[in-house]
C-alpha cells in the first residue's frame, strides 16, 4: 500500500489532520474510558485502603464457595471463574464483531454481536445468582453474644474470623430458640424439623456440635459495601455495554452502518464492551484472587 | 437543527473523517483469526493459573501454619497474572497495540498516576490501622484476628500484606 | 502522498459546509435551536458565561450576608427577617442559614463560576476559532455538556428553597457530618441534592473535557502544529486533561457517600454516637473521603488557575506588543503544574490523622510546584519589561492577576509546609491564600478574558470607564479585603466559625472584620456594576468596526466581526507561523495566517 510507506514521512502533528490518525469519536471513547478507569480506580483504590486499615479480612474462597445447584457443596471458586470465562468469551466475540465490522460483513457483525449480547445477559444473570445467594444465605454467626443466621450485607458479614469455643458456648445461651433449631438440623438430620421445634432451649443447646458449625464472629462490615458497590456498579456498565450492543445490532440490522459506509461505531462499542471486560479482570483480582 | 455544522454529515463514504488520512486495516483474515485465537488462549491460560494460586492460597489457609510470606508471594505472582491479561486485552482486543507510538503514550504515561494514587492511598489506610491498634486497644482487641483458633496473649504487630 | 490526500477533503468538506449555511434556504435556523439547543460553540459559550455570571451574582451574595455576620455579630438587621424568614429570626442570621451560606458560596463559586463558567466559557468560545475549526469535534456533546450543567444549577439551586435548606457541612462535605442526616439540617435532604447536583455537573465537565481534548488534537487547522497554538489552548487542553482524570474520582467518592447516607453502608463512618444515639456503622475511615475528594479537590485548583493563566499569557503579550517570554518554558511549567496538580492532594490533610512520614512526601511534592510557578511569573514579568504596553481593562486586569497570583502563591509555600500548616490550618489565613491565590486571581484572569474577548463574541465593545472603575475597586477591594485576613489567622482566628466575639484573644480583630465587610460590600456592587456593563453593552455598546480590533496574531480575528456557525466565510486559513510576533523586523505584528517571508529573521 502506497499509504503505509508514506507513514514516517508524514508530519503528524503539523495540523490538518488527526496526529493519531484516528476519527474523534474514537478518540473520546479512549479518553472516557480513561476517564471510567480513573472511578472504578478510585472504588478499588478505597477498597484496598479500607483493607489495609483493618486487622482482619475475609479469605474469598471461604465466601465464594457455592455453585448454583451444588447445595452446599465447597467449591471455591468455581463459579466466578465460569463468570470469569463468559465475559472473556464474550470479549472475543465483540472483537470478532469489530473485525467483521471492518470487512463490511453485515451478517457476520449481526451474528458476532448478538453473541456478545448473550455473553452480556449470561454474565448478568451470573451476577444476580451471585448476589442473591449471598444476599438470602444462612450463616450461623456470633453477632453481639449471640448466634444469628445472616446473610452478607451491607450491614452484616458473617466471614469474620472463626469464634472460639468459649465465645460460642457463651452465646449459645443467649441464641433464639428458632436459631437452634436451625444450628441443630443443619447437622443432624435424625430428628424432624418439628421434633425439633417442640424441644427446650437446654436440650437444644446440649445437641448443637459447635466444631461442625465452624460458627465465625461478625467480619468488617466494609466487605459487603464495597462487594456490592463495585461489582454493582461493573454489572452496570456490563448492562449498558449489553444495551450499547442491543442498538448497534438494530442499526446493523437497519442497514444505517451499510449505508454510512463504515462500522466505525461497532468499533466505538467494541473498545467499552472491552473495557468492561478489562474492569472485570481487576475487580476479579481484588475481591475473588487476593 | 440541519444547518448546524456537523463534520461527519457532508462526507462521502470514502473519506468518513477528514482528519483521518487512511484506514487501516487488519493485515489479513487468516492471520488476524490465528492472532485473536492465541490471545484468547493466553487469557484462558493466565486465568487457570490465578485459579490455581486463589486455591494454593486457600490450601495454605486451612493448614496449620500459613506461611505469610508464602502467600504475600503468591498474591504478588497474581497482580502480575493480572497486569499481563490487562495488557493483552488492550494492546489486542482493543487494538491500542496497532496504533500510532503517540496515541498508545497518551493512554499508558496518564495511568502512570495511579503508582502514586495507589501507594499513598493504601499507605494510609495501613498506617490508620497501625494508629488505631496503638491508640485504641478495643479496637485492636475486637478486630485482631485469633491466633489459630485460640486468642492470642499478646497480638502480633500486623504486617501490610497478610493479614487474612 | 498521503498527507495530500489526507487534507483536502477537510478542505473540501468545509468548504461544503460553508455553501450549506449561505446557500441552502432550505434549512431554517429557529430560535430554540440557535439560542437554547444550540450545537455552535460561540454560543454555548455564552451560554456558560451568561449562567456562571448568575451563579456568581447568587455566590457573591452568599458572601456579603455571611461578612455581615462576621463583621457584626449579635447586630440585628431585620431586612434580613423580611427576605430570609426563620433563617434569619430577629433580623440575625442562624447559625444554619450561616453554614448553608458558607457552603454554597464555596460550592457555587469553586465549581459553577470558576470551572463551568470559567473553563467552560473560553474553553468554547476559545478552542475551535484560535485553532482554527469549524466547530467542536462533536458539537453535540457540546450541547449536551452545557445542557448537564444547567440540570445540575437547577437542581443545586432548587437544594437553596426546601424546607431544611442546602448541604451545610463546608464545601469540602467531610463525613461524617455530611453523611449523618441526623446530625444537621444541612445534611439531610439538601446534602442528597448537592450529591446528585454534583454527580451531573460531573457529567457536563466530562462531556465538555473529552470534547475539547480531541478537537484540540483532532481539528487543527493545516500549518496550527501544537508549539503553534496560542498559550490560552494550552491552557484549555490541560485544564481538560485535569478534569477528564480528576473528576471521576470525586464520582465515585460522590456516590460511596450517598450509600453511605441511603443505604447503610460504612465507607466513611466508625465508631460514631450522635444525639445519644450510637451508630451500628464500622470499619469506615473519614479520611478515606478526604483522600478522594482532595485527589479531586486539588486538581480543581489548577482546573481553575489554567485557564486564567492561558489567557493572561495571551492577552499581556497582545497588549505588551512584544513576543511571549519564554513560550516553551511557560508550556514546559503548565505542563509540570498540570503533573504536580494530581501528586500533591494531601496536603489539605496534614492535621487529619494523615501518618505523617507520608505528609513528608506531600511537603515535598507540593513545594515542587513553587518552581514551574515561579517560571510563570517570571515571564509575565519579562513579558511586561520594556513593552509599549497598552492600559486595556483587560490588560490592567492580567497584570492584577500576576500580582494576585504572587502574593497568594507565596503563601502557599507557608500552608504546604506540614509544621507551620499544624498552626495555619483551618485558620483565616488559609481563607486568604486561597481566595487570593485561586478565588480572586481566577476572577481577574476571567474579567481579562471577558474585556478582551468581548468584541469577539457580541461584536461590541465592554464601556471603556465602568471597566477601569471595575478594576481598580476590585483590586484595591480584594487586597483589603483579604490582605488582614493573614493576620487574624497567624494569630490563631478560626474560619468557619459563626461568632468569634467571645475569645477575649480575637477582639482585636473586631474593628478589622467590619472594615472586611464593608469593603466586600463595595467590591460585591462593583461587580453588579460590571454585570450591567455586560449586559447593557451586548445591546448598547460601542460597535466593532475593525475585524482585528487589537492588532492581534492569533485566527479568532480573521474571522469576521460576527462569525456565524461555521466561524469562517470560506476555507479555514493556513498557520504558517507561531502567534507571538509582535514587534519583529520593525513591524508591529504579523498575524498567524501570513507567509514566513524570505528575509524574516528568527525568533
Amino acid at each position: 500500500m502506497a499509504t503505509t510507506a508514506n507513514v514516517h514521512q508524514t508530519k503528524w502533528w503539523s495540523g490538518g489532520k488527526s496526529p493519531f490518525n484516528m476519527e474523534y469519536g474514537k478518540l473520546m471513547m479512549w479518553y472516557f474510558l480513561m476517564s471510567d478507569a480513573f472511578t472504578f480506580g478510585a472504588f478499588l483504590i478505597s477498597y484496598g485502603s479500607i483493607r489495609f486499615s483493618q486487622n482482619f479480612w475475609p479469605d474469598p474462597n471461604v465466601v465464594f464457595n457455592a455453585f448454583p445447584g451444588a447445595g452446599h457443596a465447597n467449591l471455591p471458586l468455581a463459579f466466578v471463574s465460569v463468570m470469569t470465562f463468559i465475559l472473556i468469551i464474550s470479549s472475543v466475540t465483540m472483537v470478532l464483531a469489530v473485525h467483521a465490522g471492518h470487512k463490511g460483513d453485515k451478517q457476520a457483525v449481526v451474528k458476532w454481536l448478538a453473541w456478545t449480547i448473550v455473553g452480556g445477559l449470561a454474565f448478568l444473570s451470573c451476577q444476580a445468582w451471585e448476589w442473591h445467594h449471598l444476599i438470602t444465605g444462612e450463616h450461623a454467626t456470633l453477632i453481639d453474644g449471640q448466634i444469628k443466621m445472616v446473610g452478607q450485607t451491607t450491614t452484616v458479614n458473617p466471614w469474620g474470623d472463626l469464634a472460639s469455643a468459649s465465645a460460642v458456648a457463651d452465646a449459645l445461651k443467649n441464641t433464639s430458640h428458632e436459631t437452634l433449631v436451625q444450628l441443630v438440623s443443619s447437622h443432624d438430620h435424625s430428628v424432624s424439623h418439628e421434633q425439633l421445634a417442640g424441644m427446650s432451649q437446654e436440650k437444644l443447646i446440649s445437641m448443637v456440635n459447635a466444631a461442625d458449625l465452624h460458627i465465625r464472629e461478625n467480619g468488617p462490615v466494609a466487605f459487603g459495601g464495597y462487594f456490592y458497590g463495585i461489582t454493582g456498579f461493573h454489572g452496570f456498565h456490563v448492562f449498558s455495554g449489553v444495551v450499547i450492543n442491543i442498538i448497534m445490532l438494530i442499526m446493523t440490522q437497519k442497514d444505517v452502518f451499510q449505508k454510512r459506509g463504515h462500522y466505525l461505531m461497532i468499533e466505538k462499542a467494541g473498545l467499552y464492551w472491552h473495557f468492561v471486560d478489562l474492569v472485570w479482570v481487576f475487580v476479579f483480582l481484588c475481591f475473588y484472587l487476593i | 437543527m440541519s444547518t448546524h455544522f456537523d463534520p461527519t454529515k457532508h462526507i462521502s463514504s470514502s473519506a468518513a473523517y477528514p482528519e483521518v488520512s487512511f484506514h487501516h486495516h487488519d493485515t489479513d483474515d487468516a492471520a488476524f483469526k490465528k492472532k485473536v485465537r492465541k490471545t484468547t488462549i493466553l487469557l484462558s491460560v493466565i486465568t487457570i493459573i490465578e485459579l490455581a494460586i486463589g486455591l494454593a492460597i486457600y490450601t495454605i489457609h486451612k493448614g496449620e501454619n500459613p506461611n505469610a510470606l508464602l502467600v504475600l508471594m503468591f498474591k504478588g505472582a497474581v497482580c502480575i497474572l493480572t497486569l499481563a491479561k490487562a495488557y493483552y486485552i488492550v494492546s489486542v482486543f482493543m487494538h491500542l497495540g496497532d496504533e500510532i507510538r503517540n496515541m498508545i503514550m497518551t493512554i499508558v504515561v496518564p495511568l502512570m498516576l495511579f503508582i502514586w494514587f495507589i501507594i499513598a492511598f493504601v499507605a494510609d489506610g495501613n498506617s490508620y490501622k497501625n494508629l488505631r491498634n496503638k491508640y485504641d486497644k478495643h479496637f485492636q482487641e475486637s478486630t485482631m484476628p485469633a491466633d489459630h483458633h485460640k486468642k492470642a496473649e499478646e497480638p502480633k504487630p500486623a504486617d501490610a500484606g497478610g493479614k487474612q | 502522498m498521503s498527507e495530500a490526500l489526507s487534507v483536502h477533503p477537510e478542505i473540501v468538506t468545509t468548504h461544503d459546509v460553508h455553501h450549506d449555511e449561505h446557500g441552502g434556504g432550505h434549512h431554517k435556523e429557529t430560535f430554540i435551536s440557535k439560542y437554547i439547543f444550540s450545537m455552535d460553540h460561540k454560543t454555548i459559550g455564552k451560554q456558560f458565561l451568561i449562567t456562571g455570571i448568575i451563579w456568581a451574582i447568587v455566590g457573591g451574595l452568599f458572601s456579603v450576608l455571611f461578612r455581615l455576620q462576621l463583621g457584626y455579630p449579635g447586630q440585628s438587621f431585620p431586612i434580613l427577617e423580611t427576605f430570609f424568614g426563620h433563617w434569619a429570626k430577629g433580623g440575625q442570621i442562624q447559625p444554619e442559614f450561616y453554614y448553608a451560606l458558607v457552603t454554597m458560596h464555596g460550592t457555587v463559586l469553586v465549581f459553577f463560576v470558576l470551572t463551568a463558567g470559567l473553563s467552560g466559557t473560553f474553553a468554547n468560545i476559545l478552542i475551535p476559532l484560535q485553532i482554527g475549526a469549524r466547530d467542536m469535534a462533536s458539537p453535540m456533546l457540546n450541547m449536551l455538556s452545557y445542557w448537564f450543567f444547567f440540570l445540575a444549577s437547577v437542581i443545586m439551586m432548587s437544594s437553596l428553597f426546601i424546607q431544611t435548606g442546602p448541604a451545610s457541612g463546608g464545601w469540602t462535605i467531610y463525613p461524617p457530618l455530611s453523611a449523618l442526616g441526623q446530625a444537621s439540617d444541612g445534611s439531610k435532604l439538601g446534602m442528597d441534592l448537592w450529591l446528585v447536583s454534583m454527580a451531573m455537573f460531573i457529567v457536563s465537565s466530562l462531556l465538555g473535557g473529552l470534547n475539547y481534548i480531541s478537537t484540540i488534537l483532532n481539528m487543527r487547522t493545516k500549518g496550527m502544529s501544537m508549539t503553534r497554538m496560542p498559550l490560552t489552548i494550552w491552557a484549555m487542553f490541560f485544564t481538560a486533561v485535569l478534569g477528564v482524570l480528576s473528576f471521576p474520582v470525586l464520582l465515585s467518592g460522590a456516590i460511596l457517600l450517598l450509600f453511605d447516607r441511603n443505604l447503610g453502608t460504612s465507607f466513611f463512618l466508625s465508631d460514631i454516637v450522635v444525639n445519644g444515639e450510637v451508630l451500628p456503622n464500622e470499619g469506615g475511615s473519614a479520611i478515606l473521603f478526604q483522600h478522594l475528594f482532595w485527589f479531586l479537590g486539588h486538581p480543581e485548583v489548577y482546573i481553575i488557575l489554567l485557564p486564567a493563566m492561558g489567557m493572561v499569557s495571551e492577552i499581556m503579550s497582545v497588549n505588551s506588543r512584544k513576543p511571549i517570554f519564554g513560550y516553551m518554558a511557560m508550556l514546559g511549567s503548565l505542563f509540570a503544574i498540570a503533573i504536580l496538580a494530581f501528586l500533591v492532594w494531601a496536603h489539605h490533610m496534614f492535621v487529619t490523622g494523615l501518618n505523617p512520614f507520608l505528609g513528608s512526601i506531600f511537603v515535598l511534592l507540593t513545594l515542587l510546584i513553587a518552581v514551574p510557578s515561579a517560571i510563570k511569573v517570571f515571564n509575565w514579568l519579562t513579558t511586561l519589561w520594556r513593552g509599549n504596553i497598552r492600559f486595556t481593562p483587560a490588560m490592567l486586569f492580567a497584570i492584577g492577576f500576576v500580582s494576585l497570583f504572587i502574593s497568594g502563591g507565596l503563601t502557599g509555600i507557608f500552608l504546604g509546609n506540614s509544621t507551620i500548616d499544624i498552626h495555619l490550618h483551618d485558620t483565616m489565613f488559609v481563607v486568604a491564600h486561597f481566595h487570593i491565590v485561586m478565588g480572586v486571581a481566577s476572577f481577574f484572569g476571567m474579567f481579562a478574558g471577558v474585556y478582551h474577548w468581548f468584541p469577539k463574541m457580541f461584536g461590541r465593545y465592554l464601556n471603556n470607564t465602568l471597566g477601569y472603575i471595575h478594576f481598580w475597586v476590585t483590586m484595591v477591594g480584594a487586597y483589603l479585603i483579604f490582605w488582614p485576613m493573614h493576620y487574624e489567622g497567624l494569630a490563631g482566628m478560626p474560619r468557619r466559625y459563626l461568632d468569634k466575639s467571645g475569645w477575649v484573644s480575637f477582639n482585636q480583630f473586631g474593628d478589622l472584620d467590619k472594615m472586611i465587610t464593608v469593603v466586600s460590600i463595595i467590591v460585591f456592587a462593583v461587580q453588579l456594576m460590571f454585570v450591567f456593563n455586560f449586559f447593557y453593552s451586548i445591546f448598547k455598546g460601542r460597535k466593532v468596526t475593525t475585524q482585528n480590533p487589537w492588532g492581534a496574531n492569533t485566527l479568532e480575528w480573521t474571522t469576521p466581526i460576527r462569525p456565524g456557525h461555521g466561524n469562517w466565510v470560506g476555507e479555514i486559513p493556513e498557520v504558517h507561523r507561531w502567534p507571538y510576533d509582535y514587534g519583529k523586523d520593525g513591524r508591529d505584528f504579523i498575524p498567524q495566517t501570513e507567509p514566513i517571508g524570505a528575509n524574516e529573521s528568527k525568533h
